[in-house]
């Protein structure tokens, strides 16, 4: 899970605020557990060096406030189309679709074919090996391969899901 | 090797003639495991039907090992199938009051008596497929995944040269398709039969070493791993 695209993604929205940025992030990580508030302002500095993010200031309360820029939004906007490998896919790709939906992001059709075709990919590599796996009765490794294909099975139906929900 | 050429098949609804195959254009080699993917009404099971000798076709040409099908009379393509071909169905139409053994004894009647020879060969195949200790149990008392096994057993029963296979895991779970797709698997290595099935689950599919994707009647495009972009559009086909 990618802590900068997470604050990207909320700057995306509007300004916040560092805390307002943990709890936020927390909300979209959901039962994944808590982000380390230090873990963010380490992040939001990086961000600030590579112009992605800058600071128009404080709020009221003296706050520091933080938005998104131009070259944020490319990077935000790129990361959502990268399709994610399957090792990570379960976590990563969920995490990222809710990135999306988050924002009303125009693309979420594309960013969903994008992620069908990699997990078909996948499936035609995988099932290949696993031909061979039984064929040579390497039982350990065939039923390893059996478990991804059935992951790929649940995240391709679900991703039909979705579609047909969008529909 | 099966070649087909400008193959074609119309069927009357009324006065209404609905063209199901439209010239398809096919080659599929000796050994080859392919599938057949496609929407309901594309054709493939009409191609299925065709190879098998089942039905007929409206025009064109259907060449197994180097016999014109269309060109055989009804008695002919008979025993052409029962010799050289195969068939797995998906609801695996067997006699159900019949056991085990007799089901998959039952293309050799045609050829006479059983002997002992054919006794062995049948038993052979019953361990095979997975169903030793079953001999004897009726067809209709088997799981699904149980009398897919008895149907798989039965066509190859002849040692067919092609094993033709229609939705044959469209009725089973996961674990028992599986099951199933090991088992076309280790006699398409065993045997070298050629295996052209028909499968809507492109984790089915997966098995064969090309993937030939029909729609409204035509050949969409013949897939292969070796190609570059065949993910991308195997994605757009099934989207």
């Amino acid at each position: 899970m990618s802590v900068k695209h997470g604050i990207l993604t909320l700057l995306f929205q509007q300004q916040h605020h560092g805390y307002e940025l943990k709890l936020e992030l927390d909300s979209l990580l959901g039962i994944n557990g808590k982000i380390n508030p230090g873990q963010i302002y380490t992040t939001l500095d990086r961000l600030i060096r590579d112009n992605l993010v800058s600071s128009p200031g404080s709020d009221d309360q003296e706050r520091k406030l933080y938005e998104i820029e131009p070259k944020g939004k490319d990077e935000l906007e790129k990361w959502l189309l990268e399709p994610v490998p399957y090792y990570t896919s379960k976590e990563g790709f969920f995490f990222k679709w809710n990135c999306a939906r988050k924002i009303h992001f125009e693309q979420e059709k594309n960013m969903l074919e994008q992620q069908r075709e990699m997990i078909i990919k996948e499936v035609m590599e995988l099932t290949n090996l696993k031909t061979e796996l039984l064929l040579q009765g390497d039982e350990n490794k065939y039923l390893l391969i059996t478990g991804m294909l059935l992951h790929l099975e649940a995240d391709l139906n679900w991703i039909v899901q979705v579609e047909n929900r969008n529909r | 090797m099966i070649k087909v050429n400008n193959l074609k098949r119309d069927f009357l609804q009324g006065q209404q003639r609905t063209q199901v195959l439209k010239g398809i254009d096919l080659a599929i080699e000796e050994g080859e495991f392919v599938a057949i993917m496609g929407p309901s009404g594309s054709g493939k099971s009409t191609l299925l039907q065709l190879l098998a000798g089942l039905d007929v076709p409206t025009d064109g040409d259907i060449q197994i090992n180097n016999k014109f099908l269309n060109k055989m009379n009804e008695k002919e393509r008979t025993i052409f199938r029962r010799k050289k071909l195969g068939f797995v169905f998906q609801n695996y139409q067997l006699l159900s009051t019949l056991t085990v053994e007799e089901n998959i004894a039952f293309p050799l009647h045609a050829d006479g008596k059983l002997t002992n020879e054919k006794s062995k060969m049948i038993n052979a195949l019953i361990h095979s497929v997975g169903l030793e200790g079953l001999n004897h149990k009726r067809a209709n008392l088997l799981s699904g995944g149980q009398q897919q096994r008895v149907a798989i057993a039965r066509a190859l029963v002849n040692n067919p040269t092609v094993l033709l296979a229609d939705e044959p895991t469209g009725n089973l779970d996961r674990a028992m398709a599986e099951e199933i797709l090991g088992l076309f698997l280790k006699f398409h290595r065993q045997n070298k039969q050629t295996i052209v099935m028909v499968t809507h689950d492109i984790f089915a599919a997966g098995f064969a070493d090309r993937i030939i994707l029909f729609r409204d009647g035509v050949i969409d495009k013949v897939i292969s791993r070796k190609d570059s972009d065949y993910a991308k559009y195997l994605a757009n086909f099934m989207a």
